[in-house]
C-alpha cells in the first residue's frame, strides 16, 4: 500500500473507538438482561437452580453447542449455513471412541484425531460449496447423509462399549473442572474469545462480513471469497470433533447411535438467538455464547421447575421467534432513520 | 449415474461428441423429470439382471416395489409440501413439517378416538388443523419479514414440544384407531387388480388425490400463476399488481394442511399416534427438503414441479427398497443414507453446471430477488 | 492482498503521451452490437467528459476499461504502454480506478472498513487501524464527509454520503486514471460544488478523470474535453471550450430535430389529474392532466423525481400531499392492484429486477398480470386462452420468437421489452404509464414500441411516458414536462429544439419556467 503515508501522526481528535465496530451489539445487552432475569427467576422459584451443582452441569452442557456455534456463526456470517453438524460429530465421535477402546492413547492423541476428522468432513462441505456453487443447505442437507452413513458404518450395527476414561478432562467428574468451572465451558469460552478477536481485529474475519454481505461486491474488492469459505466450513468442522470429545467425555462409557442427533438445529438456534442474521454479513460469537447458555437455561430451569422436559422447547421456539424479531424491528428502524 | 446410457444418443456413438453434447443441452436432461425417469428405469433394469443372477437376498419384483410404496406416501406429499413453500421463494423452506405431522396425528388420535368423533370429521379438523399451523409459519414469514428458516426452526421445537407434552409422550392408540390401520395397508385393486400387484391403499386414498388436486392448482389456477411468479421475481410480482403476501402466506398454509394430512395417515401406517412420528432421528423435514431438490426444485425459487416430486420420492424409494435386498441387515439401512446422499449432491451439482451453462449463453441473466427487504423503489 | 495495486510510481508526463488511449474498440453482446470502433484519448491531468444518451455505448466502454467485460477487438494503452485488462483486479492495479452509479458497498460493515475492505494494511493477521486511521479520515475531509461517520455501518449514511465514501475509497490507492459514472446524478448542489473540488484537485495533481455525465451544463464548469458517443461509436473528441451545449446535444442525438413529431389524435376527457402532489425526498408539487388519446412526456435527467410519478400513479408508493384525480375520483390508489382495477397499468423502469419473470416462459410473463381474463370461472387458468392471449399479443407486438414457451430469459432486450409491455395491454388500459419504455432496446425494437405507444393512444388510452431519453420523448409526446430536481420546470411542445429541452433538464436556464396554460 504504497500511498499510506505510514510516518503521519494518528490525528488525536479520533479515538480508536471511533473507527472500530461498536464492542457489543444491542442484541447482545438484551440476551444478557434476559439471561440475567431468566437467572433470577429460576433461583427464586427453585432454589437448588443457583447452586454450583446444578449451574456446573449446565454448562457443561453449553460447552459443545456454544464450541460448534462458533464456527457455525462465521458460516452464518458469510450467508451460508451447516446441517451437517450431527454428521460430523457423530463420525468424530464414534472414530475417538473406537480408537480410545482399541488403542491406549493419549487424551491429546484422541484430542487431535477427532479435530483432524471434523476438519476432514468440514473441508469436504467447503470445497463443494465455494466450488461447486449449490447453495449451502443443499450441499450440506447431501453432505450430512454422507457423513451418517460413514458415522453408522464405524458403529457397525452396534453401540461403542467400555470407552476409558482417557477424556475426563472434558467430563462431568472432579477431573473435569477447576475451582468449579468445567473445562469444557472453559475451552468454549477460550474458542468464543478468541473468535471474537479474530472477527473483530483480523482481516480474515473482517472480510467474513463482507463476504456475506455481498459475496460479488466482495470478489470484486479483491477478496479470495472460495478459499474463505472453505475455511470457514473447516473450521465448523474442527470444532465439531472438538465438541464431540467433550460429548464423548461427558456421557457414559457407551457410545450409541444417535450422537449428535438434532445438534445441527441446536446450534442454529444458539447462533441466531444471538443476534447473527441468518441473511448474512452480521452476527457475533459473544451472541452465540449467550444464545447457548439462554436455551440450555430454558431447557434445565423448565425440567427444574418441575415441567414436561419437552416444554423447554416451546419456550426455545418461543425465544428464537422474540430474538429475531427484536432484531428485525432494530434493522427496519435504522433503515428508516 | 449417467444417464446417457441408455438414451437413443447412444446409437449415434459414432458421431462426433458435439452431438452428444448438443442433445444434452438441448434440454432433454435438463428437465429433471426425465433424468429421474431414466435413473428409475436404470435401477429397476440393473436390479432386475442382479435378481435373475441371484444376488438379492429376496425376489425383486413388482409385488415387492408395490408394497414398498407405503413409505412413498408420506414421502412424497411431504416433499409436496416443500415444494410450495420452496417454490413461494425468498428464502422459503418448512423446516417445522414433521413437527407440524407429530402434532397433527396427536390432534387427530385425541379427536378421533378419545373424543370419539367420526372419521371424516376428524380427518377435516385434523387438516385444518395443520393449515392453522402452517398459516403461522405463514404469517411470520410473509407478513413480518421473518425468513422462514427461522420462522420454521422455531416453530419445528415449538411443534415438535406441544405435541411431546399433550400427549404426555405416549402414544395414542385404540381400537378406533387399530381399524384405521386398514386405510394404508395394501389392497387389491378392484375390477383390475387381480393381474397387479397388492397397492397400498394410502396410495390411492392421500396420494393420488393430493397429487391430482397439486397438479391442478399449480397448473391450472391463478394461484399457481401468482405462487411462481413471487418466487421467480418478488418484485416483479408486485408490480404486476399481485399481493405477494398473501400468496406466500397461502404457500405455508397449504404446506401445513399437508402435513396434517401426513399426521392423520402416520397414524393409520403405525396403527398408533406417536408424537415423535416426524421428528424422531432426523425427522421428516430434512428428507422432504432433499426430495423436493433432487426432485428439480430451486432453493431460489420459482422453479419446481409435481412430476420432479413424485418422480423422485420414488426413486428414492425404490433405491431404497434396492439396497435392502442386495445389501443386508443394518448396513443396508446405512447405505440408504449414502445413497441419497450422493444422489442428492450429484442430481444438484449436474443441474447447477448446466443452469449456469445456460445463462452464460443467455443476455438476461435471471433476476432471482434478493432475500433481504425488497421494497420497490 | 497487499502487492496486487503496486505499480511503479508514473513518470513525469510529457503531454505528449495520452494517459489513456483506447483504439478502435467493439464490443456485442449476444446480436446487439453495443460499441464498434470506438476510439477514446485521455490526456494525463485533465477531467475528460464522456457523454451520450442512454445506449450509446458510454458504459460498455468503461466497463472494459475498468475490466468488468472484455472488449472483442481494439486496443488499450495507458501512458503509452500497451495493456490487457482482463479483469477489475488487473484495471485496478494498472492505476485505473472506478465509482460506479451504484457503488459496491458493504452496508454492514463500518465506513472505515468499506475504504479498506479486500486490501487492508495487516500487521500479522491483525488489521492495522492506526495504521489506516489518518489516511481514511484525510480522504473523508477530501470529500467533505465529517470525520465522525467513520465508526457508523454504511447503511446508515444518505446515498450522497454513500456515493462520497466510494469516491474516497477509489482515491485510498494509486490511481491514475478514475472514472466517475454519474456522479452528480443523485447529489445535490452543494455536494456537487464539494464533488468538483475533488475533482479539480485530483486533476491538478496529474490524475486523469472520465467524467459520465447527462448534465450538459456542468461540463463546462468541470471538464476540459469531451468525448461524444452514438449509437455505440464515439463521434467526437474536442476541448470542451470549442463546444457549446446546443452542439454537444446536436452531436448525441445525431443532428435530428424531431424524427417525425407524434400526431396528436383527438382528445378525450381527462383521465389523470395531479394537482400539488409531492413525495417526500422525490419530487415537490406536481400538476399535470393526462387526457384520453393524449401521451404525454416527462422528461428528466436521472434522479430528477419523475420516475417517482409514475410509482404514486400505479400505487406502488403513497403521495405525501397533494390530489390525484383519476377517471374523476379523487381515491388514491393504494396498491398495483386497485390501480390495476380501475384501468391503470404500468411498465416499470428496471426490466430485470421489476419487470422480468426470466425463466418463466414468454405466455406466462403476458398473462401474469391478467390472471383474471384466463378462466371462465375465477380463479381458473385455461391453457387454451392463455396461448390465445399470448399470440394475439406476440403478433400484435411483433414479438420474435418461435414459440410463447420460450423463457423470456433467453430473449434480446427489445422483444424482452415487448413482453413486459405486452403484459400490461392485454386489455386496452385508461391510463398506461411507461418509465424508461425502450431503455436497453435496439433501434429497430424501439422504433416498434413506438409505434405500439402511438396506436395505443389513438384507441383512446391516456400515456405518460417517463423517460430520461431526448429523442424518445419528442418522438411521442404530444406535450413534454421537463423536471429538474422534483419539479416540473418546463412545459414545452415536441417541437421544441433538443437543445432547449437538454438545457431545461440538465439546469443550464434558470429563470422559472414559462409554464403553458392547459396544464
Amino acid at each position: 500500500m504504497t500511498t499510506v503515508s505510514h510516518d503521519a501522526p494518528a490525528p488525536q481528535a479520533v479515538s480508536m473507538r471511533r473507527i472500530l465496530p461498536p464492542v457489543v451489539t444491542g442484541q447482545e445487552i438484551v440476551l444478557l438482561a434476559v439471561l440475567a432475569v431468566l437467572w433470577v427467576l429460576l433461583g427464586i422459584f427453585t432454589p437448588a437452580f443457583l447452586t454450583p451443582g446444578s449451574i456446573g452441569p449446565l454448562l457443561v452442557q453449553v460447552a459443545p453447542i456454544a464450541l460448534i456455534g462458533v464456527g457455525m456463526t462465521f458460516v452464518i456470517i458469510t450467508a451460508g449455513i451447516d446441517v451437517s453438524v450431527a454428521g460430523m460429530i457423530m463420525v468424530s465421535a464414534v472414530v475417538t471412541a473406537r480408537v480410545l477402546v482399541g488403542y491406549d492413547v493419549p487424551a491429546i492423541a484422541a484430542v487431535a484425531l477427532a479435530i483432524v476428522i471434523g476438519a476432514a468432513l468440514g473441508a469436504i462441505n467447503g470445497v463443494l460449496i465455494a466450488y461447486g456453487r449449490v447453495h449451502p443447505i443443499i450441499i450440506t442437507f447431501g453432505t450430512s447423509n454422507l457423513f451418517l452413513w460413514l458415522g453408522l458404518r464405524v458403529f457397525d450395527s452396534s453401540t461403542v462399549n467400555g470407552i476409558p476414561g482417557t477424556l475426563e478432562f472434558f467430563g462431568r467428574g472432579a477431573a473435569g473442572s477447576t475451582l468449579g468451572v468445567p473445562h469444557s465451558f472453559a475451552i468454549a469460552v477460550v474458542a468464543v474469545a478468541v473468535a471474537w478477536w479474530f472477527l473483530r481485529y483480523a482481516k480474515a474475519g473482517r472480510n467474513l462480513y463482507a463476504i456475506g454481505g455481498n459475496q460479488h461486491a466482495a470478489r470484486l474488492a479483491g477478496i479470495k471469497v472460495q478459499p474463505r469459505l472453505v475455511w470457514v466450513y473447516l473450521t465448523t468442522g474442527a470444532l465439531a470433533g472438538l465438541a464431540a470429545c467433550m460429548i464423548i467425555a461427558t456421557g457414559t462409557s457407551t457410545l450409541d447411535q444417535s450422537v449428535g442427533a438434532g445438534k445441527e438445529l441446536q446450534v442454529i438456534a444458539a447462533v441466531v438467538i444471538g443476534g447473527t442474521s441468518i441473511l448474512g454479513g452480521r452476527g457475533s460469537v459473544v451472541g452465540t455464547l449467550l444464545g447457548a447458555i439462554l436455551v440450555q437455561t430454558v431447557v434445565s430451569g423448565v425440567t427444574q421447575l418441575g415441567w414436561p422436559t419437552q416444554l423447554g422447547f416451546l419456550f426455545v421456539g418461543i425465544f428464537i421467534l422474540i430474538a429475531v424479531g427484536t432484531d428485525l424491528i432494530r434493522e427496519r428502524a435504522r433503515r428508516r432513520a | 449415474m449417467t444417464a446417457t446410457t441408455t438414451t437413443p444418443a447412444d446409437e449415434r456413438r459414432a458421431q462426433p461428441p458435439s452431438r452428444v453434447r448438443e442433445w444434452l443441452g438441448s434440454g432433454a436432461l435438463r428437465d429433471r423429470a426425465v433424468l429421474l425417469l431414466a435413473l428409475i428405469i436404470v435401477l429397476i433394469v440393473a436390479m432386475s439382471i442382479l435378481d435373475a443372477v441371484g444376488l438379492t437376498s429376496g425376489r425383486f419384483n413388482s409385488d415387492y416395489l408395490a408394497s414398498t410404496l407405503i413409505a412413498y406416501v408420506p414421502l412424497a406429499l411431504l416433499a409436496l409440501a416443500e415444494l410450495f413453500v420452496i417454490t413461494s421463494g425468498r428464502g422459503g423452506i418448512d423446516l417445522s413439517v414433521g413437527s407440524m405431522v407429530s402434532l397433527t396425528g396427536v390432534v387427530f388420535a385425541m379427536l378421533y378416538q378419545q373424543a370419539g368423533l367420526p372419521l371424516p370429521v376428524s380427518i377435516v379438523l385434523a387438516v385444518l388443523f395443520g393449515a392453522l399451523l402452517g398459516a403461522v409459519n405463514g404469517f411470520l414469514t410473509a407478513y413480518l419479514g421473518y425468513p422462514a428458516l427461522i420462522t420454521t426452526l422455531a416453530t419445528f421445537y415449538a411443534y415438535r414440544s406441544i405435541a411431546l407434552v399433550v400427549s404426555e409422550q405416549r402414544p395414542i392408540s385404540g381400537p378406533e384407531i387399530s381399524e384405521f390401520y386398514n386405510a394404508a395397508k395394501s389392497v387389491e385393486l378392484p375390477v383390475i387388480g387381480a393381474s397387479l400387484p397388492l397397492v397400498p391403499l394410502g396410495v390411492f386414498t392421500f396420494l393420488i388425490p393430493v397429487a391430482i388436486v397439486a397438479w391442478f392448482v399449480l397448473n391450472r389456477t391463478t394461484y399457481g400463476r401468482k405462487l411462481y411468479a413471487i418466487g421467480t421475481n418478488d418484485i416483479a410480482a408486485q408490480w404486476a399488481g399481485i399481493d405477494t403476501r398473501r400468496t406466500r402466506m397461502m404457500a405455508y398454509v397449504t404446506a401445513g394442511a399437508i402435513a396434517g394430512l401426513v399426521g392423520v395417515y402416520t397414524v393409520a401406517q403405525f396403527a398408533s399416534a406417536r408424537p415423535d412420528a416426524g421428528t424422531s432421528g432426523s425427522g421428516m423435514a430434512l428428507p422432504a427438503i432433499t426430495i423436493a431438490v433432487l426432485g428439480g426444485v430451486a432453493i431460489t425459487g420459482g422453479i419446481g414441479r409435481l412430476s420432479g416430486i413424485l418422480l423422485a420420492a420414488l426413486l428414492i424409494v425404490w433405491l431404497n427398497a434396492s439396497i435392502l435386498l442386495v445389501v443386508p441387515g443394518n448396513e443396508g439401512a446405512q447405505a440408504q443414507l449414502l445413497a441419497l446422499g450422493v444422489v442428492l449432491l450429484g442430481a444438484s451439482l449436474l443441474s447447477n453446471a448446466t443452469i449456469r451453462r445456460r445463462q452464460a449463453g443467455a443476455p438476461g441473466r435471471p433476476a432471482v430477488p434478493a432475500t433481504a427487504s425488497g421494497a420497490p423503489r | 492482498m497487499t502487492d496486487t495495486a503496486q505499480r511503479s510510481t508514473p513518470a513525469p508526463r510529457h503531454d505528449a503521451t495520452p494517459r489513456l488511449e483506447m483504439r478502435d474498440i467493439s464490443k456485442r453482446y449476444g446480436g446487439v452490437r453495443a460499441i464498434r470502433h470506438a476510439d477514446l484519448t485521455v490526456a494525463p491531468g485533465t477531467v475528460h467528459a464522456l457523454v451520450g444518451e442512454n445506449g450509446a455505448g458510454k458504459s460498455t466502454l468503461i466497463k472494459i476499461l475498468s475490466g468488468a467485460e472484455q472488449a472483442d477487438t481494439g486496443t488499450i494503452a495507458i501512458d503509452g504502454t500497451a495493456v490487457t485488462i482482463g479483469s477489475t483486479t488487473d484495471a485496478i492495479g494498472l492505476g485505473v480506478q472506478t465509482v460506479y452509479q451504484e457503488p459496491q458497498l458493504f452496508p454492514e460493515l463500518t465506513v472505515a472498513e468499506n475504504f479498506f475492505v479486500g486490501r487492508e494494511i495487516t500487521r500479522g493477521p491483525m488489521i492495522d487501524w492506526r495504521a489506516q486511521a489518518p489516511r481514511m479520515l484525510e480522504l473523508l475531509d477530501t470529500v467533505g464527509l465529517d470525520r465522525q461517520v467513520a465508526s457508523q455501518p454504511l447503511g446508515a449514511l444518505s446515498i450522497a454520503q454513500q456515493q462520497q465514501v466510494s469516491i474516497a475509497k477509489a482515491l485510498l490507492e494509486q490511481a491514475s486514471i478514475l472514472i466517475l459514472d454519474e456522479p452528480s446524478a443523485i447529489l445535490t448542489d452543494a455536494e456537487i460544488e464539494v464533488l468538483f473540488a475533488v475533482v479539480r484537485r485530483l486533476a491538478a495533481d496529474g490524475v486523469s478523470i472520465i467524467y459520465i455525465s447527462h448534465r450538459l451544463d456542468e461540463l463546462f464548469r468541470i471538464a476540459d474535453a469531451v468525448t461524444i458517443m452514438r449509437d455505440g461509436e464515439t463521434v467526437s473528441t474536442e476541448p470542451i471550450g470549442e463546444l457549446s451545449v446546443r452542439e454537444i446535444a446536436e452531436r448525441m442525438v445525431g443532428g435530428a430535430i424531431a424524427e417525425g413529431v407524434h400526431e396528436t389524435g383527438e382528445l378525450g376527457e381527462p383521465v389523470l389529474e395531479l394537482d400539488g402532489l409531492s413525495l417526500a425526498g422525490a419530487f415537490t408539487d406536481v400538476s399535470l392532466t393526462v387526457r384520453a388519446g393524449e401521451v404525454i412526456g416527462l422528461y428528466g435527467l436521472v434522479g430528477s423525481g419523475a420516475a417517482e410519478v409514475g410509482e404514486v400513479v400505479y400505487g406502488m408508493r403513497r403521495a405525501t400531499s397533494g390530489r390525484m384525480r383519476i377517471a374523476g375520483s379523487d381515491r388514491q390508489p393504494s396498491t398495483p392492484s386497485e390501480a390495476k382495477r380501475r384501468g391503470i397499468r404500468m411498465v416499470p423502469a428496471n426490466r430485470s429486477s421489476q419487470g422480468s419473470f426470466s425463466f418463466q416462459s414468454i405466455a406466462f410473463n403476458i398473462t401474469v398480470g391478467s390472471l383474471g381474463l384466463l378462466g371462465k370461472v375465477p380463479g381458473w387458468v385455461s391453457p387454451a386462452s392463455e396461448r390465445r392471449i399470448a399470440d394475439d399479443l406476440i403478433r400484435r407486438l411483433a414479438v420474435k420468437t418461435p414459440t410463447a414457451r420460450q423463457p423470456l430469459g433467453a430473449m434480446s432486450g427489445g422483444n424482452a421489452q415487448k413482453v413486459v409491455l405486452a403484459r400490461q395491454i392485454v386489455e386496452q388500459p385508461r391510463l398506461l404509464v411507461l418509465a424508461e419504455p425502450t431503455q436497453g432496446v435496439d433501434v429497430g425494437a424501439k422504433e416498434e414500441i413506438h409505434r405500439i405507444i402511438a396506436d395505443l393512444a389513438a384507441r383512446g388510452t391516456a400515456v405518460l411516458v417517463i423517460t430520461t431519453d431526448l429523442a424518445e420523448v419528442q418522438r411521442i409526446a404530444d406535450r413534454i414536462l421537463v423536471f429538474r430536481s422534483g419539479r416540473v420546470a418546463r412545459a414545452l411542445p415536441p417541437t421544441a429544439t433538443q437543445a432547449s429541452l437538454l438545457a431545461a433538464a440538465a439546469g443550464a436556464e434558470d429563470e422559472p419556467a414559462t409554464q403553458e396554460d392547459d396544464r
